[in-house]
């Protein structure tokens, strides 16, 4: 087993203990940031509950039945120990310690309590009341340290009348307006399918937030409790309508790939499924693409001193031209002729694109990581840098219990003996059995 | 009034023009930072242009956008290109905690006002700088709309159907992300400040940001490097397999986005739109997979029992049989709504222009968290206030 990762002493949040007790997607989005950051993120997970996104019991043989790709796990190979294999789980694990700790035994629970005591941070993003029924809710975990920022991350909060809602992030999306706007151009909003945003709005979100509270302990000495409504947090992200709406008294417009100002488009290339997406925002914009050979004669674009309003009036026409234009031509012919008359440009870039792009390659964003479940592989990178200190990217993935001993024997200061005898009985082991 | 919040005493000098960074700012400014805008002279933020206007004319003082982005903060003009003008923002640049700009990567150097100059002057400032690609690379000097963004960093060509274009994120969404993780960027570079004295200088390349992101981007990018594949294309997540039944379905008044993903809520669904019908009942329940005819007949049934019933009611029963199924409410319906209403999720103030509105609250709540002490500010309302510290 590899040792359990130690960042950079001078990070923003070296010294900070972090104890992760999310699921799924936002939560722990979040806690990978506060580890980027230098914090020691420690994740508690039961053996006895699905805290990765994957049974135990997967294996090729369960995936086949189910006409499921598997393509989430190295080779399509769920292998002896899923839980350590999956993307589902491993996009976020960068830096992240594993303990096993059944939060529902008494000895677990107790546990708990002392890891709490020496922690500052809890995050959690469970659906409310979970932790009330493990007699670890927020006032229970002030009361053994004050100083704890505990951040709860309800999707509709902790209060209301919809608070109890089961739901996931395209649900919630739902919920604030989000999915009624989502859709093909200028038609019914299910159009859209699924849309994840509001899973991708909260890391940054609660990142911020556990960070100022943190800023604010230096001053007031105490933590307390953050309600990260998470529904709240992306509705931010549409606060313009909600002006609009009183304003004008009127809702959103389904646009699709569309704009109120810009004159845009997705549009298809040569190749299997290729498409390139371009945006003429102003008059710079517009000469550059008056520029393009092939395209500047065509009689549906207006003239080279059109301006914004008489673009967007012939919206459809430079699109329909555009569109034209591009079809018999790839990917790379089409963004090479609009990059250089700087035309806001890009292939739509599908992942093994990215994978191989040149750009991200010079700025060194994926990281190549290995760990003895997983083998080699290259891993997202962070999502911005800073020039003054190196975020963290140590162990890619902790697998299941890999640090049980340096969080017994070390965080919490165990003697040998009282950890072995929970070994032996069961309770801390290094495999997941749900 | 209100008291003291947790980033009072915080100063942020917003030097940004659109929506990422000046929400950066307002994560500041809403928690109690005095953030400063540094407008163009005239003109002012590119976000004043945007709108929506009442009546849809044009107006700086009345766009939505601006009026959103911009609560909290203090105004000032300056013409970064005249001598008198930098010495104010110098004199700001000397006191404040932190500086967020989204220039065109070298303009600010340009400007002979790069990080080297302005950290000489104050060591311990933080410094964000927010692009579209980056401050390096071959691709740092791109232009790039928000559609681009989310075509070159976000999981664009997976979302939308299979047999049409890719489909972008509605709005402004992929503008906001960028700007959160640039002010969560800056809330770290500043803990560390102040416990080291040392500033710092953040690079936030908005493809980067939405390439990390949790709405499955980062996880099909893993899942490409761990196994080849493309993220298909299509309605439902190219994650889910086994007994899952997600998306979009219309009811007699609009949509409900249904989201069962395990055997349990599987169950449920089967119970509760086959509850009048045993031979339904029968032939779903405990079910793993349905495909091909089995699978026709299922979404030709539940789009059908839904099809009937309006779509508050859909949800209703969904959640009392707790099964995730929730309905489609359009802005007005959100702000009306009791839940938010009774949250407090909309908070008013008076703008001297644009009058009284109600915006967007609190992102999240804690003790001396959000609080709207002021609308947006009017282009260089804070004009002299703002000099006159600067000069002191």
């Amino acid at each position: 087993m590899s040792a359990p990762y130690r960042p950079d002493p001078d990070l923003p949040l070296s010294g900070i203990r972090v104890i992760d007790l999310t699921v799924v997607w936002s939560g722990p989005g979040a806690t990978a940031l506060l580890g980027d950051l230098g914090a020691e993120v420690i994740r508690v997970e039961g053996n006895d509950r699905v805290s990765r996104q994957v049974s135990a019991r997967t294996t090729k043989e369960s995936i086949a039945r189910t006409g499921y790709h598997g393509g989430t796990y190295p080779d399509k190979d769920p292998g002896e120990r899923p839980y350590d294999r999956s993307a589902l789980f491993n996009w976020h694990s960068r830096n992240k310690l594993a303990a096993c700790m059944n939060l529902d035994t008494p000895e677990g629970h107790e546990a708990f309590l002392e890891l709490v005591a020496v922690s500052d941070v809890l995050v959690e993003n469970n659906s409310n009341g979970v932790l009330e029924k493990l007699g670890i809710g927020h006032e229970r975990l002030l009361e053994a340290n004050p100083r704890l920022v505990v951040a709860r991350m309800p999707p509709l909060g902790m209060s209301g009348p919809m608070s109890d809602y089961l739901g996931y992030g395209p649900n919630f999306n739902s919920l604030v307006g989000i999915a009624a706007m989502d859709g093909y151009e200028g038609e019914e909003p299910d159009s859209a399918g699924e849309n994840y945003h509001m899973d991708e709005a909260a890391p940054a979100g609660l990142a911020f937030a556990v960070m100022a509270k943190l800023w604010d302990r230096e001053t007031t000495g105490e933590g307390g409790l953050i309600e990260f409504a998470q529904a709240e947090t992306v509705m931010a992200e549409i606060g313009e309508f909600v002006l609009d709406h009183q304003l004008n008294g009127r809702d959103p417009a389904v646009l699709g790939n569309g704009d109120p100002w810009v004159v845009q488009d997705v549009v298809r290339v040569r190749g299997e499924d290729a498409w390139v997406a371009w945006s003429v925002r102003d008059d710079r914009d517009w000469a550059g693409l008056l520029e393009v050979p092939g395209l500047a004669e065509d009689p549906r674009l207006p003239a080279a001193d059109a301006d914004g309003a008489v673009r967007r009036a012939a919206t459809a026409g430079i699109r329909a031209a555009v569109a034209d234009w591009a079809a018999s031509r790839t990917a790379d012919e089409v963004v090479d002729a609009l990059v250089a008359r700087r035309v806001p440009v890009t292939e739509v870039m599908t992942e093994p694109q990215l994978l191989a792009d040149e750009h991200l390659a010079a700025r060194g964003w994926w990281r190549e990581r290995s760990h003895p479940s997983v083998g080699t592989h290259r891993y997202p990178g962070h999502p911005w840098r800073a020039d003054d200190f190196d975020l963290a990217f140590g162990r890619p993935v902790p697998g299941f219990g890999e640090d049980n001993e340096h969080v017994y024997l070390t965080v919490l200061g165990w003697p040998r003996e009282r950890y072995d005898a929970l070994v032996e009985r069961g309770l801390i082991t290094d495999h997941q059995l749900a | 009034m209100t008291g003291a919040q947790a980033l009072s005493g915080l100063r942020v000098l917003d030097l940004s023009r659109w929506v990422a960074g000046e929400y950066a700012t307002k994560l500041f400014a809403d928690f109690g930072a005095d953030v400063v805008k540094v407008e163009k002279p005239g003109e002012g933020s590119l976000t004043r242009a945007w709108g929506p206007f009442p009546g849809d004319v044009p107006d700086p003082e009345r766009s939505a956008l601006f009026l959103h982005l911009n609560t909290n903060k203090r105004s000032v003009a300056l013409d970064l290109r005249a001598d008198a003008d930098r010495e104010v923002l110098l004199g700001l640049v000397a006191r404040a905690d932190a500086l967020v700009e989204s220039f065109r990567p070298g303009h600010l150097e340009r400007l002979g006002l790069g990080p080297d100059v302005l950290r000489d002057l104050n060591p311990r400032l933080v410094i964000t700088r927010i692009s579209a690609f980056g401050q390096t690379g071959p691709w740092r000097d791109r232009e790039a709309s928000g559609l681009v963004l989310q075509a070159a960093g976000g999981p664009m060509h997976a979302t939308g159907q299979a047999d049409r274009a890719p489909l972008r994120k509605p709005g402004l969404l992929e503008h906001y992300t960028v700007g959160r993780s640039a002010g969560q960027a800056t809330m770290g570079a500043l803990l560390r400040a102040r416990r080291t004295d040392r500033g710092a200088v953040l690079d936030i390349a908005g493809q980067e940001v939405l390439l990390a992101g949790a709405d499955r981007r980062a996880s099909y990018l893993l899942s490409a490097s761990y196994s080849g594949i493309t993220a298909p294309r299509g309605a439902r997540s190219p994650h889910r397999h086994g007994a899952t039944f997600t998306g979009p379905f219309r009811a007699a008044d609009g949509f409900v986005m249904v989201y069962v993903t395990n055997q349990a809520f599987w169950n449920r669904f089967v119970h509760l739109v086959g509850a009048d019908d045993a031979a339904f009942r029968e032939r779903y329940l405990d079910r793993q997979t349905v495909m091909d005819a089995d699978r026709d007949d299922f979404m030709d049934y539940v789009a059908a029992w839904i099809g009937k019933r309006p779509k508050i009611e859909v949800m209703e029963a969904a959640e009392a049989a707790r099964i995730p199924v929730t309905a489609y409410l359009s802005v007005s319906e959100v702000l009306a709504h009791p839940h938010f209403r009774e949250r407090g999720a909309f908070v008013g103030a008076e703008h001297p222009v644009a009058g009284r509105l109600e915006y967007a609250g609190p992102p999240w709540r804690m003790d001396r968290g959000y609080a709207l002490r002021s609308a947006a500010p009017l282009l260089d309302q804070h004009g002299a206030a703002v000099r006159e510290e600067a000069l002191s």
